[in-house]
């Protein structure tokens, strides 16, 4: 089973111990200031030290912010689109990998599987065996129909602040992506782009093709040479660093997956992101 | 304007499958997410319409071509050219002589049926358009050549009379057999017995009025020149004496030809001369055009539609094979 480390640049609200820093004052090894002995009485957290130095004469516990946990939310794209070629499987190892990560950090994971609207929600829970079932439940997915339903998902998100992994191929327009973002703010998003190299590397031949959009039913005739490729790359180009800028304005840049996942580099990801 | 008809016109029933193309389940299309990201690039949709109106083009063309389409038969006015001439030449001994009575048997002056064949070929020459046949006759007739336009066919087989005559002059069965040539034969021009003799017969009674119902259905123009010896009885002006027909049948002869009911003309020809001058008539007379109705046989047009099928199908091929029909699955 894949797994990956995830740390976050913000502090848990959880009252649950767990792995990551939170601004719940407990037992940990975070300090956080002094109180006095009045206020908190723990006289295993006395500070002599401080006692010594306090100008009234007060008696000072030191205090320290426990490690929380965080919930690990997952919203899966199931539209039409994600059911092409290696998404399927790519997605069943993303998320089984993030839902077998959340339970080795301690975390809580939920996830919830949307097309037109939730066609597949596991509510946030401590489970080992998730990740195995995600896992075979994916592969066979019911990809159909549009995006629409993450706009969607809000409620079900929870009143706590996540980190929520949205798996999408972002293949729609660019307001409506910011439009779901600006939805899913109160948590910390990565969005995570699967996409194939196969979209842009064209069969390398004069020809013509028509394509037809999955999710829109839009269609459109495309004559292709030996040369179209290099556009097609430079049209991919371009629309990942819009991607890149409309999501780093949302708090991160998007994770992309091309054709293989390694857990190694969202290990990586997570490093560069919240360094 | 043509009518036109079907051979098989259960065919048609088809022809709804001419909208195949344009049918939304008809058309292959490869599945491709990323549409929106494709907006930089120019998209066109002329080559998809152009190649949907080719294919319902192509079917229909096939469809239509298999029923057999054909125009139906049609009577056309149109102006004959050309005459048909049926050279009834006479072949009896008497052609050897010259034209003072004398027989020479083929000495330095030339004879009745030399002159005769030289300005006949003259004649045949001057005209290309007409279709000629030749029959000769003295006492059983003889069919030297059906009408053709093969004017060195024609020349030698004038020219082969040349050989010497023999027998008598028996007009009459001559006569038919240069009828029974017309037979069959489409009207497009007018239709001339040109005969060519030194004298007459008696005809029966019952064979005249068999020639005369012939020359009227078959709508021939007669015309005779007449190679008179300076001691002949010209028909012309006949003497004033009492005839018989015996002694002088080409009056006679004249006279029934004047009952025929079609156009006919006699010349009369003293020396060679005068045939000049009697052929050169009938040439100016023949030389009207004929206003007559053609009837054009049905004509198939599915080898039409077939090959115009053909030439829409080609491009079909070619841009089938350009179709790129694996991508992302």
């Amino acid at each position: 089973m894949e797994e990956f480390h995830y740390r976050i640049p913000w502090r848990s609200r959880n009252v649950h111990p767990g792995h990551h820093r939170s601004q719940i004052q407990g037992v940990g090894l975070e300090f956080r200031g002094h109180a006095t002995l009045i206020d908190y009485p723990d006289p295993r957290k006395l500070d002599i030290h401080a006692s010594l130095h306090d100008p009234f004469g007060q008696h000072k516990v030191k205090l320290f912010s426990q490690t929380s946990l965080i919930p690990i939310l997952v919203v899966a794209d199931l539209s039409a689109s994600m059911g092409l070629g290696t998404k399927p499987k790519l997605l069943s190892r993303l998320a089984a990998a993030i839902a077998y990560s959340a339970y080795r950090t301690g975390d809580l994971f939920g996830f919830l599987g949307v097309n037109d609207r939730i066609v597949l929600q596991y509510p946030l829970r401590f489970s080992k065996c998730l990740a195995l079932e995600l896992k075979h439940r994916l592969e066979k997915g019911p990809f159909q129909g549009k995006h629409l339903g993450m706009l969607r998902v809000g409620p079900y998100l929870g009143r706590q602040r996540a980190l929520l992994f949205l798996i999408s191929d972002f293949h729609f327009a660019l307001t409506e992506v910011e439009a779901l973002l600006t939805r899913l703010k109160p948590h910390d998003v990565v969005p995570v782009a699967l996409w194939m190299s196969r979209e842009w590397q064209a069969p390398a031949r004069w020809g013509w093709a028509k394509l037809y959009d999955p999710e829109t039913g839009h269609r459109r005739f495309l004559w292709l040479s030996p040369s179209s490729q290099a556009k097609l790359a430079c049209a991919f180009c371009n629309r990942r660093e819009q991607l890149i800028a409309l999501c780093r304005r949302y708090g991160r840049p998007p994770f992309f997956i091309e054709d293989e996942f390694y857990p190694e580099k969202l290990t990586q990801y997570f490093l560069e992101t919240c360094a | 304007m043509p009518e036109i008809g079907f051979a098989h016109p259960l065919w048609l029933f088809l022809l709804p499958l001419a909208t195949l193309p344009y049918l939304p389940f008809a058309r292959r299309q490869l599945p491709y997410p990323a549409l929106a990201v494709l907006t930089g690039i120019a998209s066109t949709t002329w080559p998809e319409k152009l190649h949907k109106a080719c294919s319902c083009a192509f079917l229909s063309c096939l469809i239509v071509s298999a029923s057999c389409p054909f125009v139906k038969e049609q009577k056309v006015a149109r102006l004959g050219q050309g005459a048909h001439i049926v050279l009834t030449i006479d072949h009896s001994s008497s052609m050897n002589e010259n034209f003072s009575g004398r027989y020479f048997g083929g000495s330095a002056h030339e004879t009745k049926s030399a002159a005769a064949r030289r300005l006949l070929i003259e004649f045949i020459r001057r005209r290309p358009k007409d279709l000629f046949g030749v029959v000769a006759f003295s006492t059983a007739p003889r069919q030297v050549l059906p009408l053709t336009a093969d004017k060195e066919a024609i020349i030698a087989a004038v020219g082969a009379l040349g050989m010497r005559g023999r027998g008598l002059t028996n007009i009459a069965p001559g006569l038919a057999m240069a009828l029974e040539t017309f037979r069959g034969q489409p009207l497009t021009g007018s239709r001339v017995i040109l005969l060519v003799s030194d004298g007459g017969a008696r005809i029966d009674p019952d064979v005249q009025d068999r020639l005369r119902q012939d020359f009227q259905d078959l709508a021939v123009n007669l015309y005779w020149v007449y190679l008179r010896n300076p001691s002949g009885v010209s028909v012309l002006n006949p003497p004033k004496r009492r005839l018989s027909e015996t002694s002088a049948p080409e009056i006679f002869l004249h006279q029934y030809f004047q009952t025929l009911g079609v156009p006919y003309r006699v010349f009369e020809a003293e020396n060679p001369q005068s045939l000049a001058q009697a052929i050169a008539t009938v040439e100016t007379l023949e030389n009207r055009p004929l206003p007559y109705f053609e009837t054009l046989p049905r004509r198939d047009l599915s080898p039409y539609g077939f090959g115009l099928a053909l030439i829409l199908g080609v491009p079909l091929l070619s841009w089938a094979a350009l179709e790129i029909e694996r991508w992302l699955a």
